[in-house]
């Protein structure tokens, strides 16, 4: 009797042509860009922080939105608030995404990738490595450093089997950083795009955006992906045709054409999340909202509705159980999977 | 700052046709001669005045991050900072315009590829230290002793600013374009001082120059100061006709342009705010260190 087909069986993850091909699209037919989309886009935003934003009497600076911060204020206003009084903590989904990270940028740009474990390290190595990266992994005892380094050759060994290194022509960028400021500077929108390729857009969308995951498929990433888009189109005046998730575990790829409701629905969400960090940089009291990550909130003892979801007033480590489905949320949905950094450094 | 007309930029798609036709426009202000000798005279006393309260043989040279850095961090002017150390991002400039440099004589089809000639060139003068002819660019040294992920992360950054830049403007549009390029103007009353102003396009249209300077994230609220600091050290150290019809400043990451008209009003705000940058330097200079 035959065997039954299953989704593991039929799942084969695009590689080569086929995954630049559905990256690229066929090449005609690209959307039409709407000159008025992106300045109605960015009007709708000014005037709905508007009223939102104060004036930094405070001195604090501005109200930062990154997928991070935005991700977390919609989550749990007051788990936001007490990451960002805590410690950070590195773990070892935040070293892998940035180890990853490195390593794809490094097969983008010079389609070589001779000794994986070597060349992140020396890719971290070389910057100012923000999150600590290094320290990390060197304090790791040995039998999770190799199993660490076992991962990121599989990591390593997938991108190269699959990624085609793209073509100059197609003008690919990596880790670019796009910032968007509104009124008048006091709110900004900001991220890292992994990938970019494709010159700027004249009268049809010509930009490709990729985001690359080391972790495992979530639903959020969309949420992610859509936030770049907008930024892609507030920034560039135009919005990019195509947005993709890679994940390097697998070789999965979501890719998604960028609608008029894909940027809707973004701006939207970033409407929602900047004016409720604009209400907390103001000093208002945060809003508590339970949920399965009140686990490892530090601010759990303090915090009734989030004990009552948690059972329990005692916090959970990151790091304590690298299996767990949530904790692997609490280390990338609010610490960033390799980290986005935040200050552009000195041009010589 | 109180300049007089200064502009941001609507730009229609493409922004390169529209940021090339910024560039290209003709000039219109021109700083008279005498205007200009007025200045140069006013600026020389007022900074050989300043900088009389360095220590003896002490010579301080003045650029643009200085000059920053004076006017926004008071705080942290003066010192040396500690030793320069090399990072892909501090880099990431000078690779960057070499690069388009070489795109724009066609000596490479994309950025690109032009970044990884010019970092295989520079590794290579760096290593043939017995040529009294070649100067290796500053960055190669450190470039060629980084393991192969590093060097990796210098190309990627260098890439990603040489597409921006090389894709901002529409090239074969611009009148002899010049990539990089330094202004050095040593103040006459002193020789203790140097201004070094730096862009990184120049064109001529109408026969007086245009900078373009690329800057980092957003327009800063003082980008006035930091567009007109480059104009002010072509000024001082050319001729009447070397005086910028004006600066465009591009921050890519943002897609902001901002335009600033140079006219005598620009250059005298300018020159008024280097003294000061240049007072506060010193005056933090010549405190104790702790």
């Amino acid at each position: 009797m035959p065997r039954t087909p299953t989704v593991a069986d039929a799942f084969r993850p695009p590689e080569g042509a086929d995954l630049l091909g559905r990256l690229r699209g066929p090449g005609t037919g690209r959307p039409a860009v709407d000159p008025g989309l992106a300045g109605g886009l960015r009007d709708w935003l000014e005037d709905g922080l508007a009223g939102a934003v104060g004036g930094d009497a405070a001195g604090t600076g501005p109200v930062r939105v990154t997928k991070e911060t935005l991700t977390g204020v919609l989550m749990c206003e007051a788990h936001l608030v007490a990451r960002r009084t805590a410690p950070r903590v590195v773990t070892v989904e935040l070293a892998r995404g940035t180890l990853v990270d490195a390593l794809f940028r490094q097969w983008v740009t010079t389609g070589r990738l001779d000794d994986p474990w070597s060349d992140a390290l020396g890719a971290v190595g070389v910057g100012d490595d923000g999150d600590g990266i290094a320290a990390f992994v060197a304090s790791l005892p040995v039998e999770r450093r190799e199993a660490l380094a076992d991962e990121i050759a599989d990591h390593a060994a997938g991108i190269v089997a699959r990624w085609p290194v793209p073509s100059p022509t197609w003008l690919p960028r990596t880790q670019e950083r796009v910032v968007v400021p509104l009124v008048g500077g006091r709110v900004v929108m900001s991220g890292v795009v992994d990938l970019a390729f494709g010159g700027p857009a004249g009268e049809r969308a010509s930009v490709c955006v990729v985001e690359i995951k080391s972790g495992r498929r979530r639903l959020e990433h969309r949420a992610d992906l859509h936030f770049y888009a907008l930024l892609e189109t507030l920034r560039s005046g135009a919005p990019p045709f195509r947005i993709a998730t890679y994940y390097t575990r697998t070789g999965e790829l979501d890719v998604e054409p960028v609608t008029d409701d894909v940027l809707v629905g973004a701006l939207q969400r970033v409407l929602a999340g900047a004016v409720r960090l604009c209400r907390l940089a103001a000093g208002t009291e945060p809003e508590r909202t339970p949920n399965a990550l009140c686990a490892w909130c530090t601010a759990l003892p303090q915090c009734g509705p989030g004990r009552a979801r948690a059972g329990t007033d005692v916090p959970r480590v990151a790091g304590d159980s690298d299996d767990d489905d949530d904790l692997a949320l609490v280390s990338t949905a609010l610490a960033g999977e390799g980290g986005d950094p935040v200050d552009e450094e000195p041009d010589r | 700052m109180t300049g007089p007309v200064t502009t941001g930029l609507a730009l229609a798609l493409p922004r390169a046709g529209a940021l090339t036709d910024a560039v290209m426009a003709p000039p219109t202000d021109v700083v008279p001669a005498e205007a200009l000798a007025d200045l140069r005279a006013q600026v020389a006393g007022d900074l050989a005045a300043v900088v009389e309260a360095m220590a003896e043989g002490e010579r301080l040279r003045f650029d643009a991050f200085r000059f920053v850095l004076a006017r926004r961090h008071p705080e942290l002017a003066g010192g040396d900072g500690g030793p320069f150390v090399p990072s892909p991002a501090r880099c990431r400039r000078a690779v960057g315009l070499s690069a388009v440099a070489r795109c724009l004589r066609g000596r490479s089809p994309t950025p690109a590829s032009a970044v990884a000639e010019v970092l295989a060139a520079g590794v290579e003068d760096a290593a043939d230290v017995g040529d009294p002819a070649g100067r290796p660019p500053w960055w190669a040294a450190w470039y060629g002793g980084l393991p192969a992920g590093g060097r990796a992360m210098v190309e990627a950054e260098a890439v990603t600013w040489a597409t921006q830049l090389w894709t901002a403007l529409e090239w074969e549009r611009l009148a002899q374009a010049t990539v990089g390029g330094d202004d050095w103007w040593d103040c006459p009353r002193t020789r203790r001082l140097t201004l070094r102003g730096q862009a990184d396009v120049r064109v001529r249209p109408g026969g007086r120059p245009v900078l373009l300077v690329v800057g980092g994230g957003v327009p800063p609220p003082d980008w006035r100061g930091s567009l007109g600091f480059p104009a002010l050290v072509a000024a001082l150290a050319g001729r009447e006709r070397s005086v910028p019809a004006r600066v465009v400043g591009l921050w890519p990451a943002s897609g902001q342009v901002r335009i600033l008209p140079v006219d005598s009003g620009v250059l005298t705000d300018t020159a008024a705010a280097v003294v000061d940058a240049v007072a506060v330097w010193v005056r933090r200079r010549g405190r104790p260190s702790r």
